[in-house]
């Protein structure tokens, strides 16, 4: 299996730095920095690997569209990629999504598909059989893993000193990315995964060294509802080959986080995105300048409010 | 009047301090969002220019304030190794003062009246530098660091909204975007509840409003009036103010937390209230992000 290099990623940073922010390193304590990937104008990182993903579709292809299936922010980062490199998007999402979230991927000049939740794949399937376009997976694929890494990039030239970094886990695009960039220009800088205890797949997998797989009923307990997918063998090679530790927070912890991220730096994280801080608050970490990723920020404005109230 | 090169300077002694921050997309034109800074406000860069230029360092520093510039003195006097004592009047919120003493600074909690005659017995006592939240140069200067990034990051923006309380912050901001690109638009933002200034430019003399009528806006950040000096760059500069109501502003607090992720203080947002009036593509100004949890918690739930 190839895994995704120092020079995809660098390459993508190229692709995707007109479109994405270049979200700056905020203090939230003497040796924690926030890297707030919900500052991006989806309030996700899925941004930058929907990006890269589509700018890299060869020109003759571009016309046929993309198609994505996402109940969450990998469907507004593909219909929002495709929105300014003029593209047309299909996102098929299950019957349960908010409207919220509907009417965000559809102001994005999306069509969507709203379907059955066991029907997502083989609808997302029809469509690019049908259009022939191009399927957008939301970690499964080099270009997304590529484009997720430049966020590594970025902390690697912003906070040189870092020692560790804490990242969110699920499908593991995120990780893989960031882990294959630091791990290349920085092999000390410890890169360490995080989970929700209720979605401990990724954990288990680490100390077991192999692949564990959960049930997907039992990993849609958490609260955090962006951390219930399951690495692909792609993924899961790179955190394999990269990753130093994964540990693992309560929901408790998840919300609390949420808390001292808005108090502490002012910006608004989702519980998904919530989950390294959680960790570097409750867990025994290695000593040293550690950065924190908060990958998204799209919270129902009720939940926060009880959080915060 | 200052002028574009003790911004630049300005600029080059702050950078290691502050954070970067950058324009983030929003609706149809752009947020500067300044409550990103350390202690959560823009103010943290005046106050660290003021502090990098200070003599007789050793006598430290004396600020008053309930709000944002006691904990941009204080952080700024902590990072240049100065002693600062703050005078806060009796009814800072407990957070607040509890925040600015975690800064190192000792803190004198006074009546509302005695504020300024306290600082300056401190002054005379400790030979110490008064550190005002507007009406000084390096102040000035430093705030219009803010105008020199918008201009790098989106060099063909149309108009830059400011909120307006004692007018540092647009003074610089104005000073900075007016040397550069005179063509692009500077437009103050003031609550209706204290739109002094908005009286001002429409008398095109400085119009004083009483202190007890400019404090019934939310924008507890917003209830200044500006000096001569802060006035002199704003009546010259700024082009143009917008007023926002009470319920725009807090409208704009919620719509800030929901579609830009981002915490904003009731001042923070009058910008960005001015600019959903007035359209386009400008640049909104979010000026701090030091709320009342349980007010933010309030605007959420609804």
């Amino acid at each position: 299996m190839r895994l995704v290099t120092l020079e995809d990623i660098h390459a993508a940073a190229a692709a995707i730095a007109p479109h994405v922010v270049h979200t700056p390193l905020l203090s939230f304590d003497s040796s924690l920095w926030i890297k707030p990937e919900c500052l991006q104008p989806i309030g996700a990182f899925k941004q930058r690997g929907a990006v890269n993903a589509l700018s890299r579709i060869p020109s003759e292809d571009r016309a046929r569209g993309v198609v994505a299936y996402s109940s969450g922010n990998h469907a507004q980062a593909v219909a929002y990629a495709a929105k300014i490199l003029g593209m047309p998007a299909a996102i098929v999402v299950p019957n349960n999504t908010p409207q919220l979230k509907i009417d965000a991927t559809r102001a994005h000049g999306a069509e969507v598909f709203v379907v059955g939740i066991t029907e997502r794949e083989s609808r997302a399937a029809e469509l690019v059989e049908e259009r022939g376009a191009t399927l957008i997976p939301p970690f499964d694929h080099p270009d997304v893993i590529a484009g997720q890494g430049t966020i590594g990039l970025e902390i690697c030239a912003d906070l040189p000193e870092v020692a560790t970094i804490l990242v969110p886990v699920s499908g593991g695009g995120l990780i893989s990315g960031v882990a294959t960039a630091v791990k290349s220009l920085r092999p000390n800088v410890r890169v360490i995964g995080v989970e929700p205890e209720l979605a401990a797949d990724t954990a288990a997998s680490f100390a077991a060294g192999s692949l564990v797989r959960w049930d997907a009923h039992d990993r849609a307990r958490t609260n955090a509802d962006g951390l219930r997918a399951e690495p692909s063998e792609l993924t899961w090679a790179h955190i394999h080959e990269y990753v130093d530790d994964v540990v693992t927070v309560t929901e408790d912890e998840i919300r609390d986080a949420v808390k001292q991220i808005s108090r502490r730096t002012r910006v608004v994280s989702e519980t998904s995105g919530a989950v390294p801080v959680a960790a570097y608050l409750n867990r025994e970490l290695p000593a040293g300048p550690t950065v924190a990723v908060v990958s998204g920020g799209n919270i129902e404005p009720a939940l926060l409010a009880s959080i915060l109230g | 009047m200052i002028t574009l090169s003790q911004i630049r300077s300005a600029a080059t002694v702050i950078a290691p301090h502050v954070v970067r921050t950058p324009l983030l997309p929003f609706g149809s034109g752009w947020l500067k969002p300044e409550n990103l800074q350390p202690i959560g406000a823009f103010k943290l860069r005046g106050a660290l220019n003021a502090l990098a230029r200070l003599e007789n360092r050793e006598k430290g520093v004396v600020a008053y304030s309930s709000g944002n510039h006691a904990q941009a003195v204080a952080f700024a006097a902590r990072l240049h190794g100065v002693p600062a004592a703050i005078v806060m009047p009796d009814n800072t919120p407990p957070v607040k003062i509890e925040a600015t003493k975690a800064l190192g600074a000792e803190v004198f909690i006074v009546g509302i009246t005695e504020r300024v005659e306290r600082a300056e017995a401190l002054v005379a006592e400790r030979g110490a530098t008064l550190i005002p939240p507007f009406d000084h140069p390096d102040v000035i200067a430093g705030q219009g660091t803010i105008g020199l990034e918008i201009l790098e990051d989106l060099p063909d923006v149309e108009a830059v909204v400011v909120p307006m309380s004692g007018g540092g912050l647009i003074s610089g901001v104005a000073t900075a975007i007016k040397s550069l690109r005179p063509d692009v638009r500077v437009i103050g933002a003031e609550p209706e509840l204290a739109a002094d200034i908005a009286d001002s430019l429409k008398a095109g003399a400085l119009v004083r409003w009483d202190p007890l009528k400019r404090a019934q806006t939310v924008a507890d950040a917003l209830r200044d009036e500006p000096s001569a000096l802060t006035w002199a760059h704003i009546g010259k500069l700024v082009d143009d103010v917008i007023t926002v109501s009470e319920d725009e502003i807090l409208g704009a607090v919620a719509d800030l937390a929901r579609r830009a992720r981002l915490i904003a203080e009731p001042s923070g947002a009058v910008a960005v209230a001015a600019q959903a009036k007035l359209g386009g593509a400008g640049v909104a100004v979010v000026s701090g992000g030091n709320v009342d949890p349980g007010l933010l918690a309030r605007l959420l739930a609804t």
